[in-house]
């Protein structure tokens, strides 16, 4: 395991110098004009960025309010006796909620039970799982279809959710049979 | 969907804050305008007739969780100083101490700029004793953080569409280079037989897979920087062979899906940071969940393109291709 980890983690440091230095390189063996390609692309870098703010600002403002609220308190005690049911300790309740709506707001929650319980706890190796698995799914959905002004997205909430809530309720099993 | 969770956490903050400060009025959490007795001893002596009298604050613990009806205690002493004006004597604690609910949400919301604890001191002497000190009455305190948390995010969103700029630009720069040079087309040719039956309707040679490979590639090596834009540019590429250009295609939520899924084989800089070595722990355990969840978002995503609801919306694709 720990040598499988360390070949992908060098391979990660060096794919992007790769790519970067490999890219223009080869367009220039290509006889590609690198530099007026490279402008012409990059112009639209601001375009897109532009054509994304109304779509993340309606996306966060909306999740920093419910956030704000404290609604996520009322929602983990209502879901607590269903939990119960499936055998996922209540602890890891406000990560799963949190997860597909903030990455900030789930790493703070990372961060809280790190220091209520230590790091070495089953409860962390949880949650911490469910953060490494899954994403942060309104705000790539925000931004992937902001991006090319797709205002109904059909099914990719569902599709997306329907992945989050496998995925979280796996991160809980799994822990407990690597670690339990 | 998109529609009534974007309505429901609106609505739903709005709620869940106002049963939350109706209650906090109807339980009186911060018991506004009583005073509570706490001890106040001046530090030295020589300083107690001076404007501003350094002070040791002592708190009896039960008095504190009979007074707020809680269960947590506050330090027994606490640092602070007592200032007297014009009108009349003002506590104030040292900035930052750590207190207990409900002091903690009176000082966020009465001393939001200091930190510090203040209240109106009376009934004391200079020579130190007991005292009374009240504070400033708090109210609608969700009400003004939702409030807040919507104007600060609306905020951050630009900030961060904005800091995307960059990245972008680099992204897009470089795939342009790549594709005058054939590399998308090429990558297209090798992964073409894997990914064509996820994707079905994107036509066989077309850069929008070579776009999605690297997508999913980046993804994989937790390259979330390079991952965004080369996504974007996937997106613009199966936007060309739409013909409903404000509908998502089957394609569209198929790459989304996979990217919410968020296959990773090396985890995120984040999380590394906060984990530190106990990552290394936690890799198997991630790939595994990581694997699953691909799985559950490629299924979700095919059967429902299949319902009858989400075939019916499906936009038409365009005729050039």
């Amino acid at each position: 395991m720990e040598t499988l980890r360390s070949i992908i983690e060098i391979a990660s440091v060096f794919v992007l110098p790769a790519l970067i230095v490999g890219f223009p390189l080869y367009g220039l063996l290509k006889k590609v004009p690198v530099y007026e390609e490279f402008v012409e692309g990059a112009k639209g870098g601001f375009q897109v960025a532009v054509t994304i703010i109304p779509y993340l600002v309606a996306i966060l403002f909306a999740i920093g309010m419910f956030r704000a609220s404290g609604a996520m308190d009322f929602m983990v005690d209502g879901l607590r006796p269903l939990f119960g049911l499936i055998g996922i300790p209540p602890e890891v309740l406000p990560m799963m909620i949190m997860r597909p709506l903030t990455g900030s707001g789930s790493a703070a929650i990372v961060l809280d039970m790190i220091n209520q319980f230590g790091e070495d706890s089953i409860l962390v190796k949880m949650v911490a799982t469910m953060f490494g698995s899954t994403e942060t799914t309104f705000y790539v959905i925000a931004v992937y279809f902001g991006a090319v002004n797709v205002k109904k997205t059909r099914h990719a909430v569902p599709a997306g959710l329907l992945a989050d809530i496998v995925a979280m309720i796996a991160a809980v099993f799994v822990v407990r049979w690597l670690f339990g | 969907m998109l529609n009534y969770i974007w309505a429901g956490l609106i609505i739903l903050s709005l709620v869940f804050g106002m049963v939350y400060d109706i209650n906090d009025l109807a339980s009186d959490t911060y018991r506004n305008g009583q005073s509570f007795e706490l001890t106040i001893e001046p530090t030295d002596p020589e300083t107690t007739d001076a404007r501003r009298v350094p002070v040791d604050v002592r708190i009896n613990p039960a008095a504190y969780q009979d007074f707020y009806g809680v269960s947590s205690t506050p330090d027994s002493v606490y640092s602070g100083v007592v200032i007297r004006n014009e009108e009349g004597l003002q506590l104030r604690f040292a900035q930052d101490v750590s207190v207990p609910e409900p002091w903690a949400t009176i000082r966020s919301e009465t001393s939001e700029r200091d930190n510090d604890m203040r209240g109106v001191l009376t009934g004391w002497s200079a020579s130190g004793g007991t005292a009374q000190v009240s504070f400033q009455e708090v109210r609608f305190v969700k009400m003004r953080a939702i409030a807040a948390a919507a104007l600060s995010m609306a905020e951050l969103a630009v900030e961060l569409a904005l800091g995307l700029i960059g990245v972008l630009a680099l992204w897009m720069g470089l795939l342009q280079i790549a594709e005058k040079a054939g590399i998308i087309h090429s990558v297209v040719r090798v992964t073409q037989p894997f990914l064509r039956p996820l994707f079905p309707d994107i036509p066989k040679g077309h850069p929008a897979l070579g776009m999605i490979v690297l997508n999913l590639t980046a993804n994989m090596l937790g390259l979330g920087n390079a991952a965004t834009p080369l996504g974007i540019k996937a997106m613009e590429e199966l936007q060309t062979l739409n013909a409903e250009k404000e509908t998502a295609t089957d394609s569209m939520v198929m790459l989304l899906a996979m990217n919410t899924a968020s296959v990773q084989l090396v985890p995120p800089v984040l999380l590394v940071a906060l984990m530190g070595l106990q990552i290394n722990q936690l890799i198997f355990a991630i790939i595994i969940v990581t694997g699953i969840s691909l799985i559950v978002a490629i299924t979700a995503a095919k059967l429902l393109s299949k319902t009858k609801r989400f075939r019916a919306s499906a936009p038409a694709a365009t005729t050039e291709g």
